[in-house]
């Protein structure tokens, strides 16, 4: 059969989830034998497109082409046998087993249920040793680096003989001399008929590897052009926000007030000396893509996780307590509100007053009555939308889910609110109330911060905007009218 | 605002299901109790009632630790080995010195109440333990509590010798064990088991400290970052559980005047099937000790019935796992339930 010229069509590709369509009418192709880059700010639509060629998801509608025949994967494992491989960012290798044996998983040949030693071994240890020589066949996984866990990875897409190999923020955690080498082996790929579909933040990789570039916002398909033919990395700014028109927020004059936190040269496994200081009743961002160090940041005020450097609220220097930090007058509405933030077995009731239990009982007995007018107190004022406070909170919208873990925070009466990705899979509606409550918050004297890794968000409330990059404090905004979204971008991405 | 209208009865307020767990093995319990009143001779009268309830006060005492422990998510699966221990170290203790030429019959000679307070040190020493490798060294409840019964019962062994330690007990060993209403089966340890079981029953839907080990227990992660000291209330109730443990083998010795190192072998085992016939889930967060309290008396009737009945008492073990195959299908619906 004569080989396309587009390993892969995407034709009027839509998935709608509830709600949202994550993927809005894309079409593009991508061409065989080229590095493929896909960009877009978080949301855009990559991850989804990502899970569709993967099988993870099924589409709405649209057509997709592979080789120039009809492709409809329905699980990873169908989309890795008609040759699309995906190296995620959460590696798919077992750390207990040893190289050899991670890479015949799953495909070992077997007699009576014991291992062969086949040639297929001997033909997977040769693509191995012609990507990464240094590795050791006989090693455990556990003992290497994540760059070599990668090219272990990338080893065993390529002796499947995969037509495509898809990365996912490949030089996320690895460092500069492992990117380079990385960068090798994917030309290498390339040099070999292997497609190489690439999603990174980081702009200046794909100027450096990237044959074609792929731009997607809101999930929309902007722009596919060649690499060469793209200016520098602003034009690819421009094109990922576009016009987006931020809701306008003209920030409040500060009253120069003391600084309520001050950060010292905070320093731990993903955090990069970081010192700041927050005035009392500010709004704050801090804006960074996803892996920048936001969460990580957030639980280090918080005193989740360790760090070396140190932290003084209201003068006091915090320990590494949530239960100091809460007492002291902060509180965390977390990243994952279902795995972090809520008690999803128990009802509204039962949740909301858990930050501040003293509040509600005498003697360390629980007054029912107090609790039950708490619950209804806080349904009210955050129009959580449900009929009764005995109901599950699993059983809440995220929306209103987010709600119930504000209202946690809200009912701790802490002067200093932290929020991680506040408005994060929650519908439009929904979004703006929860603005609306934390404008309300900062009107009444509390202090904000919030974690973000959409640009619009901070733009949109915030009166200062941090911004994050791989774990360090690049710059310090005010918000105005005037704010630069192309230059907050090109911060972000790792521009100087 | 209609969330105002909601009117639910108090005994569903916390968990709808866990008190529908309760009512329903109530149920159970009445349908296995009619059962055997009917089939069984003498089954259906008043001593024989209270007689399910006395001959099981160890395993109910023992099982308010582990279901609190199991609402926590964790396991204690050392109480047995605790009972043996602690029963052997009340009568070492408070033995003779030098009293005889059988190493047996000598002790350390302390008085009987610093011997019970040592020995009670030492019930909390082993719970301690099971705390610091759960919560510290981050290792599975099953296995470490598995290890410190282990520890303990060898302990029993070196100091019994592998037998038991029953003479020159001092004056008034065996005073604990036998007090209770004259003329009755009524003894202190039913007391204090019933004694126990309403004071849990009373803090645990009301006390805070209460409400946060079933916090833990729905959402450990959570719990933390709500500002709840996980370890703290972990460590708190595997000192508990050994501590009714140590109280329960401090009992038994007396009323056998002896302290035997084969003592209370299994019991972790009853009181873990007792809990979760109850409905108290392996996963955490659910369950109740009125929950177990019934659970135990399922078990106890279901296996004095079985006596009764035809069966000899070889069968045990069997109806044992029989029973505890129920509970697991009980635990499955529950969790489905919660799910849904």
């Amino acid at each position: 059969m004569e080989p396309t010229e587009n390993v892969l069509e995407i034709k009027d590709l839509v998935k709608d989830f509830p709600g949202v369509r994550a993927v809005d009418n894309v079409s593009f192709d991508i061409k065989r034998k080229t590095i493929h880059c896909l960009v877009g700010e978080n949301g855009a639509g990559k991850s989804t497109l990502i899970k569709i060629l993967t099988g993870a998801y099924t589409r709405t509608s649209g057509k997709i082409l592979l080789n120039g025949e009809e492709f409809d994967p329905h699980s990873t494992r169908d989309s890795k046998q008609k040759g699309i491989s995906t190296l995620f960012q959460e590696l798919n290798v077992v750390d207990q087993l040893t190289v050899e044996e991670n890479l015949t998983l799953g495909m070992e040949d077997t007699t009576l249920g014991f291992l062969r030693k086949t040639d297929k071994i001997n033909k997977m240890v040769g693509v191995l040793n012609s990507i990464e020589p240094s590795i050791n066949p006989k090693q455990l996984v556990s003992s290497l680096s994540v760059a070599k866990k990668q090219m272990v990875e990338i080893a065993k897409a390529v002796a499947a003989e995969c037509d495509i190999i898809i990365m996912d923020e490949p030089t996320a955690a690895i460092s500069e001399s492992e990117i380079a080498r990385l960068f090798t082996i994917i030309k290498g790929l390339r040099d070999n008929n292997v497609t190489v579909i690439y999603i990174s933040h980081r702009l200046d990789e794909i100027f450096e590897i990237g044959d074609y570039v792929t731009v997607m916002r809101d999930g929309k398909h902007i722009d596919t052009k060649p690499v060469s033919q793209v200016h520098d990395r602003s034009e690819l700014i421009k094109l990922m926000i576009g016009k987006t028109v931020f809701e306008q927020y003209t920030p409040r004059e500060s009253d120069c007030s003391e600084p309520i936190l001050l950060a010292n040269h905070l320093t731990n496994n993903r955090l990069n000396d970081i010192s700041f200081e927050v005035r009392a009743g500010e709004i704050v961002g801090f804006y960074g893509l996803v892996g920048a160090g936001k969460t990580e940041l957030a639980r280090a005020i918080y005193g989740a996780d360790a760090y070396e450097g140190e932290i003084f609220f209201k003068g006091k220097k915090l320990k590494n307590d949530p239960e100091y930090a809460i007492a002291a007058g902060i509180t965390l509405v977390p990243e994952e509100r279902r795995s972090q933030g809520l008690f999803t077995i128990l009802t509204i009731r039962s949740n909301v007053p858990v930050m501040n239990m003293g509040k509600i009982s005498r003697n360390g007995f629980i007054n029912e009555a107090m609790e039950r007018n708490v619950a209804l107190e806080y349904v009210d004022k955050l129009k959580i939308a449900t009929n009764s406070i005995e109901k599950e909170a699993a059983k809440l919208s995220g929306g209103n889910q987010q709600k119930v873990v504000l209202s946690k925070c809200l009912f701790a009466d802490a002067d200093l609110l932290m929020l991680d990705e506040p408005t994060r899979g929650i519908d439009v509606g929904a979004k703006s109330e929860i603005y609306s409550i934390i404008r309300k918050l900062s009107s009444e004297g509390k202090t904000i911060i919030i974690f973000s890794s959409e640009l619009p968000e901070v733009m949109n409330i915030c009166d200062s905007i941090y911004l994050l990059y791989d774990g360090s404090l690049k710059s310090t905004l005010r918000n105005s009218c005037e704010i630069d979204s192309e230059k907050i971008l090109h911060i972000v991405t790792g521009g100087e | 605002m209609e969330a105002k209208k909601d009117r639910k009865p108090i005994l569903g307020s916390r968990l709808s299901d866990e008190s529908f767990i309760t009512l329903f093995m109530v149920g159970v319990l009445i349908l296995v109790f009619s059962f055997a009143s009917l089939f069984v001779r003498n089954f259906f009268t008043i001593q024989n009632v209270i007689n399910l309830i006395t001959n099981n006060w160890f395993v109910i005492i023992i099982g308010i630790g582990v279901t609190f422990l199991l609402i926590t998510g964790h396991f204690d699966m050392s109480v047995g080995g605790v009972i043996a221990l602690t029963g052997v170290l009340s009568v070492y203790f408070s033995q003779g010195v030098n009293v005889s030429s059988n190493p047996l019959a000598n002790g350390l000679g302390l008085p009987y109440v610093v011997a019970l307070i040592l020995t009670l040190v030492c019930a909390m020493g082993i719970g301690g333990l099971n705390a610091f490798f759960v919560t510290r060294l981050r290792v599975p409840s099953i296995i470490v509590t598995l290890g410190t019964a282990m520890l303990a019962r060898g302990a029993a062994q070196v100091i019994t010798q592998g037998a038991q330690r029953n003479t020159s007990l001092p004056e008034g060993f065996g005073v604990l064990g036998s007090l209770g209403i004259p003329g009755t089966t009524i003894r202190l340890s039913l007391m204090i088991m019933i004694a126990l079981i309403l004071l849990s029953f009373f803090f645990e839907k009301r006390m805070i400290y209460a409400r946060r080990v079933y916090l833990i227990g729905a959402n450990p992660v959570a719990a933390r970052l709500s500002g709840i000291n996980v370890g703290k209330y972990v460590t708190s109730l595997y000192i508990i559980s050994a501590l009714l443990a140590g109280i329960t083998g401090i009992l038994l010795a007396s009323e056998y005047n002896a302290g035997m190192a084969n003592r209370a072998v299994g019991y972790e085992f009853d009181a873990l099937v007792i809990a979760l016939l109850g409905g108290v889930s392996i996963a955490g967060g659910f369950g109740s000790v009125l929950g177990m309290f019934v659970g135990a008396l399922i078990l106890s009737v279901v296996t004095s019935a079985a006596t009764g009945l035809l069966l000899s008492p070889d069968w045990q073990f069997i109806l044992k796992a029989v029973v505890t195959f129920i509970a697991i299908m009980v635990q499955r619906y529950a969790l489905d339930r919660r799910k849904g």
